[in-house]
Parts: structure tokens; sequence; C-alpha cells
């Protein structure tokens, strides 16, 4: 068999949920068996997800795969990737591994959790890369279950209510997705589930382009959030174990973002045009109402949870920007905007599992209790301090290169927009100074006795996305080629 | 005649089961006419199977033989199999076993007829039998809650039934016939094509419990044996529904606004179910309501009728996997208990089946790639094509709020432990129905493809 022939694309999508088959059936009594085989299986799909990089891909959506399904109603099984899904599809496998190392500490049902994490990488993947509304639409809910039974079952102490308002706000927000889909598909013609022929093909037009457009985006702006959709954010990832809510703040959230791209922007443009001012005003009020709200808080892991509010008003402004012109400054900010969704997924994902560790040491997230850390705690002060930095968009870091761009093709066509949103840098770099100065710097308090700094366990889950933090921010181009070449695919 | 034989012959064969079984009971031998069942009802399945894509009618045109009528008898047989083995499960020993399993035949019997008629006397004819039998089984523990139970069942039963024979006179009395579709015909006076249509939908409504005919469910599924709430839950409301699709089919809108009138008892039927849902400690009260929701959710497609492409293939998939998931949902709860309370720990002491009350309770949110949302998929497309998107968006508000109602049940499964420990006995036929339902839930959600047309 040839290497082109081999779908790469499905054995990535599935192999997570074969290592979770393989727990299942083996049922291991040791937790570092179980944890073995996770591990092993999350590696191998990171493997994959590289050899489907080493095969390459053009521009435009490739080494598609296509299965009959339901051909009755034009429903088949189609995978694909192109320069927008494969960073993201690298950033998914990443962003597991390096949790499910993290988690190896969890001992309690820890074979269910294995299963559990494998299913939403399976999920996950698949979201990013179904080319077929349906399976697309199957993914996407997936996700929710898996969620919903990790913050459930190994979430901190308001763990139930967080998980039932994340599953049911965001069940609400997928819903809407679906019958914009049914609209997509049932104005379509010939009807199709086919991503790529509505994709070649927009064909909606009036009022129900305008209606399928804002059922996308009321979804998306759910699974983002926007403001003011944004209410289950914090609670979910403040509940969360650490490395679910890594997950859940750098993948889960890509999927409304990439959405965003994928759905309004490609299939809907010309209703995303007309709107987009409306969308443009949400999502600077979004960046902003996160950054200040971020500022108030006295938990740690809420704050760093109310700045994945911040970035994603950046994202979803950079998007808009595209939707709006068609000028290379569309692209700039198009551009920018998926390399935001990488570079938060690596920088927030980091940052939680550092919030983790934290709070494993200490038994609190509130930071008026922790004090003179660093002196404790070197390591992990000085890594937090530079996912932080990365954070409120330090040059040299990941966000930086990321929302440069966004701001700078913004500036074209909205200078003013682009003039009260920048306000947030200053905010979260005043609100990430006084987190690092109230925990880290300062005195211990007296008689301090805590446990050793960063484990070796720890170690290998935070080291690599600290790595990927500053590759990115020296060399975005290692990126930005990539998606460069699709959005300038796009003809915008 | 011999040809019209021939395309009712499913029907014939679960009739002659019937009897058999029937007589089986009197001979004492229960165990033997649970056999016939299976084979007869199995037979039944096959020959449908086998007639799948005949149009035509039998007994110059008052039944029809259809996808519609094909698919009820190939849903509701293997679906009878499964209530009966729940009722051996159930009733094993007891005094008139037997006449359950007969009388569980008669009604799909009667649900059968009502999905292929195409004349209102096949109506009345179908309603009657099912709610005589219903009434029978519903009654069988023959103690207080069980004998109000099945006297509300009797009772709406009755009144219904007579308003909805009341009505179709008036059909009859304008037509001139009593075939059903002599009401093609634009000209016909509106008010009274309205009487009649409301009429039929009390009747309609009824059997399938739908919003404001739902009165008797949750007493009588409380008072009746478990096996019986689930049968009722399903058959008669499947019938009663494809019965009411047959009916629509042949109404010219201009003459009566039928998907209008439709889809707002779809919206009292899903509200209403999944918001009263939300505060029952009674799992099976819990269930009636559900299924009072999932009518509304039936009625969607029932719209599309004519007007969307999708809406026979919605009636179909959403058929099979209603069918399949709440009866898995009730084999589970006829094992663990009735109460929300039987079923905190469940998810530690018996794994597999906390994870397949699950999956059957997220099928009935609709969550992909279950089986429900392949139903719910259809349905929500056939109301879109036929221009109900509002109805479309109650209907996925209503998801959500179902999910916080099946979520009730979830929770103490895996969040919260047992007060006492207690061991609950799986019998093989109840293992057999749940194993088999859940395995089919997934199945039936991603082979969507065998059941369309």
């Amino acid at each position: 068999m040839d290497f082109s022939s081999i779908p790469l694309l499905t054995i990535t999508t599935f192999l997570p949920i074969a290592g979770a088959l393989v727990v299942m059936a083996l049922r291991p009594k040791k937790t570092e068996t179980a944890y073995a085989i996770g591990i092993i299986t999350t590696a191998l799909t990171l493997l994959f997800t590289i050899l489907i990089w080493v095969r390459g891909f053009g521009p435009s959506l490739s080494q598609i795969e296509e299965f009959s399904w339901i051909p009755s109603i034009g429903i088949a099984y189609r995978l694909g990737i192109d320069g927008i899904s494969f960073p993201l599809v690298l950033l998914t496998a990443l962003l597991f591994l390096t949790a499910l190392i993290f988690s190896t500490k969890i001992k309690k049902n820890a074979n269910t959790f294995i299963q559990l994490v494998l299913m939403l990488e399976t999920a996950c993947l698949g979201v990013f890369l179904s080319l077929d509304l349906f399976l697309f639409y199957v993914f996407f809910e997936i996700t929710l279950v898996g969620m919903y039974f990790v913050i459930a079952k190994w979430g901190h102490e308001h763990r139930k209510k967080a998980a039932l308002t994340f599953f049911i706000y965001t069940l609400v927000g997928s819903l809407f997705l679906l019958l914009a889909f049914l609209a997509l598909y049932l104005f379509s013609d010939p009807n199709t589930f086919d991503i790529r022929e509505l994709i070649a093909n927009p064909t909606l037009t009036g009022l129900a382009a305008t209606l399928t457009f804002w059922g996308l985006f009321i979804a998306f702006a759910i699974k983002t959030p926007l403001f003011p959709f944004h209410t289950w954010l914090p609670l979910a990832h403040t509940e969360a174990p650490a490395a679910g809510s890594a997950i859940l703040a750098g993948v889960l959230l890509k999927l409304g973002t990439y959405g965003f791209i994928r759905f309004p922007l490609q299939m809907t443009p010309d209703a995303f045009r007309e709107f987009a001012p409306y969308v443009i005003i949400i999502a600077v009020f979004t960046a902003l109402y996160g950054a200040f709200v971020a500022l108030a808080q006295t938990d740690i892991k809420r704050m760093v949870a109310y700045t994945s509010v911040n970035h994603m008003g950046y994202l979803v402004f950079g998007v808009a920007i595209a939707a709006v012109t068609s000028t290379a400054s569309g692209m700039i900010a198009l551009d920018g905007a998926v390399l935001q969704m990488i570079s938060h997924g690596v920088v927030t994902g980091v940052l939680f599992l550092l919030v983790g560790a934290l709070q494993d040491r200490t038994q609190t997230r509130d930071m008026a209790e922790m004090n003179g850390l660093l002196k404790a705690y070197p390591i992990l002060g000085w890594l937090f301090i530079v996912a932080a930095f990365a954070s409120l968009g330090l040059p040299g870091l990941a966000h930086f290169p990321a929302e440069f761009q966004i701001f700078l093709g913004g500036f074209d066509v909205y200078p003013v927009a682009v003039g009260i949103i920048i306000i947030g840098l200053p905010l979260t770099t005043a609100l990430y100074l006084r987190a690092i100065q109230k925990v880290f710097l300062g005195t211990l308090p007296e008689g301090f006795s805590g446990v050793s700094d960063l484990n070796k366990r720890e170690l290998w889950a935070i080291i690599p996305l600290i790595l990927a933090t500053v590759l990115i921010g020296i060399y975005p181009d290692s990126l930005l080629s990539i998606i460069h070449a699709t959005t300038n695919f796009f003809g915008l | 005649m011999a040809t019209d034989l021939l395309n009712i012959f499913p029907q014939l064969v679960v009739l002659v089961t019937a009897v058999v079984v029937l007589c089986l009971e009197m001979a004492g031998r229960p165990r033997a006419g649970l056999w016939f069942l299976v084979i007869g009802m199995a037979a039944t399945t096959g020959i449908a199977v086998d007639m799948l894509g005949t149009e035509t009618t039998a007994f110059s045109t008052t039944f029809r033989v259809d996808t519609l009528s094909l698919w009820a008898a190939a849903i509701l047989s293997p679906a009878t199999i499964l209530f009966a083995v729940l009722a051996r499960a159930e009733l094993k020993g007891q005094a008139r076993e037997g006449t359950v399993y007969s009388l569980m035949v008669f009604a799909t019997l009667g649900a059968m007829i009502l999905a292929g008629s195409g004349d209102v006397m096949f109506l009345v004819l179908g309603i009657l039998i099912g709610t005589l039998a219903g009434m029978a089984m519903a009654a069988h523990s023959r103690d207080d809650f069980s004998s109000e139970g099945a006297m509300k069942y009797f009772i709406y039963g009755s009144v219904a039934g007579a308003i909805m024979l009341f009505g179709l006179t008036y059909w009859v009395g304008l037509t001139g016939t009593t075939l059903i579709s002599a009401l093609v015909n634009p000209y016909l006076s509106p008010v009274i094509v309205m009487f009649g249509f409301i009429a039929l939908l009390a009747g309609i409504g009824y059997a399938a419990s739908l919003f404001p005919f739902h009165f008797w469910t949750p007493d009588t599924f409380e008072g009746a044996p478990v096996s019986v709430a689930a049968y009722l839950s399903v058959v008669p409301k499947i019938g009663a529904l494809f019965a009411l699709a047959q009916v629509v089919k042949e109404l010219p809108v201009s003459v009566v606004d039928w998907p209008l009138i439709l889809s707002v008892v779809a919206v009292l039927s899903m509200t209403f179910g999944n918001v009263v849902a939300l505060w029952q400690d009674n799992v099976i009260r819990l269930l009636a309501y559900s299924t009072i929701a999932q009518s509304g959710y039936f009625l969607l497609g029932v719209i599309g009728m004519g007007q969307s492409g999708l809406a026979i293939d919605s009636l179909v998939v959403f058929g099979v996997a209603y069918a399949v998931m709440n009866t898995g949902a009730f084999a589970i709860t006829l094992a663990e208990g009735t109460r929300l309370n039987d079923f905190k720990g469940v998810g530690r002491r018996r794994p597999w089946q906390a994870v397949g009350m699950t999956i059957f309770l997220l099928s009935l949110v609709g969550m992909p790639p279950l089986a429900g949302f392949a139903g719910k998929f259809l349905l929500f497309g056939s109301a879109i094509e036929s221009g109900y998107t509002w109805l479309a968006v109650i209907a996925i508000l209503n998801s959500a709020i179902s999910l916080a109602v099946y979520m009730r049940i979830v929770v103490p499964m895996f969040f919260q432990e047992a007060e006492e420990e207690q061991t609950k006995l799986y019998t093989p036929g109840t293992s057999f129905v749940w194993i088999s339902t859940f395995v089919l839930t997934i199945a039936v959600g991603l082979g969507a493809q065998w059941f369309l047309t």
C-alpha cells in the first residue's frame, strides 16, 4: 500500500477511541497501566497528525476520505484537511497528550476518566476534519457528553452545577447549529451536506441567509463564547479538573471559532458581510468585558478563564474583519485569527495546568491567600510568569504575532474599533502583573511548609507547551505559511 | 378478494397469533403462548419487511398498504415481542399472565389497522381495539392504583372515541362516503371539515397522549405493570400518529389549516410534557410525561405530510428510534425500580446498565449518533421544509429542557451513592430486552439509511 492511499485522517480520528476500547477490554487494575495505554494512544495520534503534515496538503481541502453513509439524503462520511483545520488538529493532538500526562495523578475511576478523555479527543479531531455537516454535528455533540462527565465526576466543589450548566447551555447552542445546518441543506441545490459543495456554491440569499447566519452565529457565539453568551464559561472552567480546563479552553472553545470561519464566513459570506458591524461591536465588547471582569477576580483560575473571553473577542474580531473586506488586510486579520486559536490553545492550556499544579500545592485558588510562592516553587513560578507574559501579548511569545496581525488587518477597515479593542492589552497586562505580584512575589508566610516544586510528571506535560509558545512567538511562520496558503485560496 | 387478503397478510398473521395465544392461555399454557407470540410476531415482521415498497390498497381502498402501514407492522411486531418478554419477566407465574400476551397482540393489531386507515371506520375500529385491550392490560394488577389507572384509560378512551365518532359522522355526511380520500375535494365546507378534524384529533390525541388529551397517561402508567406502561407508551402511539399522517395526507390545507392546528398541539405537548416531567420523582411518571413530549416531536413529521419529502422518512425513523429507546429505558426501570432514589449508585454497582440507561436517555434527548438523533434530525428537516421553522426552533428549545429532565435520572446513577445496598434482579428476559435495544439504539442511529425510502 503506498503512502498516499492510507486513510491517515480516519486513523488519526479514531485512534483515541480505539485506545479507549483497549482500556475497556483490558480493564487494567493498576492505574499506571491504564495511563500508559492512554498516553501511548495520544502520542500515536500526535505521530499520525505529523504524518498528515509530512504527506502534505494543498491550500484547498485535500486528503479527502469519503464513504457513502446515508445516500438517500446526501449524507456521507467525508474527511479532509486544509491550512485552517490542520493547525487545530495538531493543537488537539498535542494538548490531549499533555493533558493526559498531567492527569496521571487522578486515581479515582482512572479507567473511566481515560476512556472519556480519549472519546473526547476523537470527537474534537472529528469536528476539525469533518467535511459533512451531519458528521460535523455528530462529533460536535459528542464533545458535550464527554466534557459533561469529565467535569461532573472529577471537578471541584461545585462540579455538578457547573457540568449541568455547561451541558444545557451549549446544547442550546448546538441545537441552533442543527437548524442552520438543515437550512443549508434544504436551500442547497442539489441538496447536499457536503461542506465542499456548500463552500463552493453558497446558494443562500435573502431572509434565509440572514436567519441561517444568525443561527450559526448564536451556535458558535455560545461555544466560543461571546458576550452575552459566556456565562457558562467561568463556572465550567473553574470547576473542571486542571486537564479538563486545559482541554476545554484549549480545544473546545476552538470548535466555536473554527465554526465561525468554516460556516458563516465561507457559507453565508454575504450575510456575514452585511452583519459584520454588529459582530464587531459584540467582539469588541466581549474583549473588553472579559478583560475588565478578569481584572476583578480573586480566584486565579477564574481570572485565567475570563482572559479566554478576552482573547476570543480579539479572535472573532479578526474573523469579522475578514468578512468585511476582501483586501489584503482582511486576509492578514484572518491569518491572525487562525494563529490566535493555536496560541490561545497552547498558552491557556499551559496556564490552566500551572494553576492546577498550584492548587494541588496550596489547596486554594484565592490569590489573597497566596504570597511569595516564587521562593517555594521557583520552576512553577517562572513557568507561570512566562505563560502569563505570553497571554498578555509580549513580543517573542505566542500571542503577539496573532494579535498583531488581527489589529493590523483591522486597522485598515475599522481603525476606531481597533483603537477601542486595544485597551484590552493594558488591562490584561495589569491583571497578570497583579496576579504575579500577589501570588509569586512578596514574602512567604511564616512557617510555610510546602510540598516540592513541579515534579517530573508535571514538567513532561508543561514543558512541551511552553516550548510551543516560544516557537510560535519567535517563528510564527511555521504555522502562518500553512494558514496563509489556505486563507489566500479563499480569495475573500 | 384473494389479493386483498394477501395485501393484509401481516395483519391476518397478527390476528391469528392473538387468537392462538388466547387459546393457549385458556389451556393454562402461558409459556407456550409467549413462544407462539414470538413466532407469530417475528413472522409478521418478516412478511412486512418483505412487502416494503408495495403501494396498494385493500378492500376497495379502505385499507392502505403503503410505507407507513408496512413500517408500522415492521416496527410494532418486534416491539410487541420485547414488551411480551418484559411482561414475562414482571408477571411470570401470576394469574392471567397469558391474557396480557394475548391482549398485547390484539392491541398491536389495533395499532396496525390504524396505521393503514384509508377509511374512517378503520380509524374508529383501531382506536376501539386499542382502548379495550389497553384498559384490560392496565388493570392487570387489580389493586387500587391499577384499577384507577385502567378506569381513567377507559373513560378517556370512551369519551374521546365518542367525540371522534360524532365528528367523523359529519365528514361522512359531507362527502357521502366513509373514505378518507374523499376529503381531497377543495370545495368542501371548511367549518364542517374543521369540526371533523378536531373531533378526530381528540381520538388520535388520546391514543398518542397528545396535549390536551393526555391526562390519563401518568396515572395509567403508574398503576399498570411496568411492561404494560412501556407497551402503552409505544404501540398505540405510533399507530395513532401514523393514522393521523394518513388522514392529513388527503386533507387540503386550503380547506382547513391543519398544519397550524397540529403545530399548536405539538408546541403544547412538547412544552407541557417536558416542563412537568422536571419535577417528577417517580421514574414511570417522568417517562410518562416524556412520552407526551415525544408525541409532540412526532407531529413535526406529520406536519410535513404532502409538503416535505422528508415527512414519511422522518416518521418511520423516529418511530423506530422511539420504540427502541423508550423500550430500553422502561426495561432498565423495570429492573432497577420506579423511584429516582432507586437509581442512586447504579453506575458503581452495574456500570453497563448505567451506561445503557444513559444511552437511552441521551437518545431521547436527541444526541448524535444515537437513534433519537437520526429521527429528530429528519423531523426538524421536515418541519423546516414545510415552512415551520418557528416550530423547529421551539422543538429545539424543548430538547434542551428535556436534557434537564433526563439528567435527573443520569445524575443519581453516577454521582450519588445508594443509601442501602440493593440487589436488583435482571432476569434473562429483561437483560435480553435492554441489551438488544441498547445495540439497536446505536445501530439505528448509525444506519438510518436502512429505514429511508
